[in-house]
């Protein structure tokens, strides 16, 4: 089997696996509890918290844990766009993000909330400019991600986040399938609120974070105990959250570089295929990504024969790929609909191997031919 | 105060988050070294201390600042 899903989940990596099993057997005290049980699991939950800040570019103090981005998008929306209880001002959003935040954006329009949803171009880009026009004085927040779940082009976040500071709006950026894969901005342009996740870069499924600039109010999702500066109250998934530190730690640009250098050779070879289209950038993309249609080839029937051929691949985001409509995201760059049911989605992780890459090639090249094929 | 030693600040870290930051930041020095950390008052200038000796290392000056508290450190290395 060929697994070139990684947009969708990665394998846990046996070094996080290990992690969180002796956080499991040695700090399974609760974090919140003042004495040593609890102190050996606040060590494990706070050294995790700093790897994630590092990673970050933020402040230990400024890093919320989650149970994954979904959450962290919901909480930076939700927690500005309700703050004080009364929701109101206006959002402004890119037409390309993750359901987490449109699905998020939508509730939120449905309580009065004014949403403004930025167009991009036919790569998927934001122009800076355009969102300079947008910002009115009563913007409470702009969120645009980072690198984009089903396309992959990677926004000018440093651009975007001085515009935004200009205008004195608070920034939030979903940054799940471009964390530590491409750097974010220093401070001052780092966004004011940065969604990360672990499932995606080795590490478990339940652990997440949401950055949160010192001195910004949110209004929790949740109410409760004091945990994570009462942002998100509940005792922490320590062993998850033990397996994210550890994941974000086994960062390694040499390895994005190398899958890189597999995505453009993967790339050479299908769009060697009649027919072949690229969506998004193709010199602004996340390193592990790549989105293509083939004419006269409907994705799903593609992703299904793959499948049957040993090739997991995805038709888009997984949090999506069950509906039969054609992605919000593709048509927002202009692709006819029809077009864009065509779509494949094909990440790469730590364990893509040359050899992979070149028999999926084949095994793509002659799956589109057996269903060209096909009446 | 103006000795010049890296500071942690851990005002407005909840107990016990606030021990397990200072020992980590300490465990990543040289044995002798001393680190400067600001406490709430209360709570965490009883139960931060106590952790820091436990694990070996040593609390060599404590200073009421009025609203927070200045806690000197030696890492045992």
């Amino acid at each position: 089997m060929i697994y070139l899903d990684h947009g969708s989940t990665t394998p846990l990596a046996p070094e996080v696996a290990e992690a969180m099993a002796r956080a499991t057997a040695v700090a399974w005290g609760n974090p919140s509890s003042d004495h040593g049980s609890g102190l050996a699991a606040a060590r494990v939950l706070e050294e995790a918290r700093l790897r994630v800040a590092t990673a970050l570019r933020a402040d230990p103090a400024e890093v919320v844990f989650t149970s994954g981005g979904t959450e962290a998008n919901n909480l930076a929306l939700k927690g500005r766009l309700l703050r004080g209880g009364r929701p109101g001002g206006r959002l402004v959003v890119s037409a390309i993000e993750h359901p987490s935040v449109m699905a998020c954006a939508a509730w939120l329009e449905g309580l009065g909330v004014a949403v403004d949803r930025l167009p991009v171009d036919g790569e998927g880009l934001v122009d800076p400019d355009d969102l300079r026009r947008r910002l009115r004085p009563d913007t409470r927040l702009v969120s645009v991600g980072h690198g984009n779940h089903e396309i992959g082009t990677v926004q000018p976040l440093a651009e975007l986040a001085r515009v935004c500071a200009e205008a004195g709006v608070p920034f939030h950026t979903d940054a799940c399938q471009s964390f530590t894969r491409e750097p974010l901005p220093a401070p001052p342009d780092l966004p004011d609120l940065v969604s990360v996740n672990a499932h995606k870069i080795h590490g478990p499924k339940g652990a997440g974070a949401l950055r949160v600039r010192r001195g910004l109010a949110l209004e929790p999702l949740m109410h409760g105990g004091p945990q994570e500066g009462g942002l998100r109250p509940g005792t922490q998934n320590v062993p998850a959250l033990a397996g994210f530190g550890v994941a974000v730690s086994l960062a390694d640009p040499a390895e994005y570089q190398r899958q890189a250098a597999l995505r453009d050779r993967l790339l050479e070879r299908l769009l060697s295929i009649r027919g072949a289209h690229l969506h998004g950038s193709r010199t602004r993309r996340l390193c592990h990504h790549l989105s293509l249609r083939f004419d006269g080839v409907s994705g799903r029937a593609l992703a299904a024969a793959l499948d049957r051929a040993g090739v997991r691949v995805s038709r888009g985001s997984a949090c999506s790929s069950g509906t039969t409509a054609p992605s919000p995201v593709l048509l927002a760059l202009g692709i006819p609909p029809a077009e864009a049911l065509g779509a494949v989605r094909i990440t790469l992780g730590r364990g893509t191997t040359e050899a992979e890459v070149d028999q999926a090639g084949a095994i793509i090249d002659q799956a589109v031919a057996t269903l060209r094929r096909t009446p | 105060m103006t000795d010049d030693l890296p500071v942690l600040d851990l005002r407005g870290v909840k107990c016990p988050a606030n021990a397990a930051r200072a020992l980590l930041r300490l465990e990543t020095m040289e044995a002798g070294e001393r680190l400067a950390i600001l406490l709430d008052p209360g709570e965490p200038t009883e139960s931060v201390p106590a952790a820091l000796t436990l694990e070996g290392h040593r609390v060599v000056a404590t200073t009421d600042c009025k609203d927070h508290w200045r806690l000197v450190a030696e890492a045992r290395g």
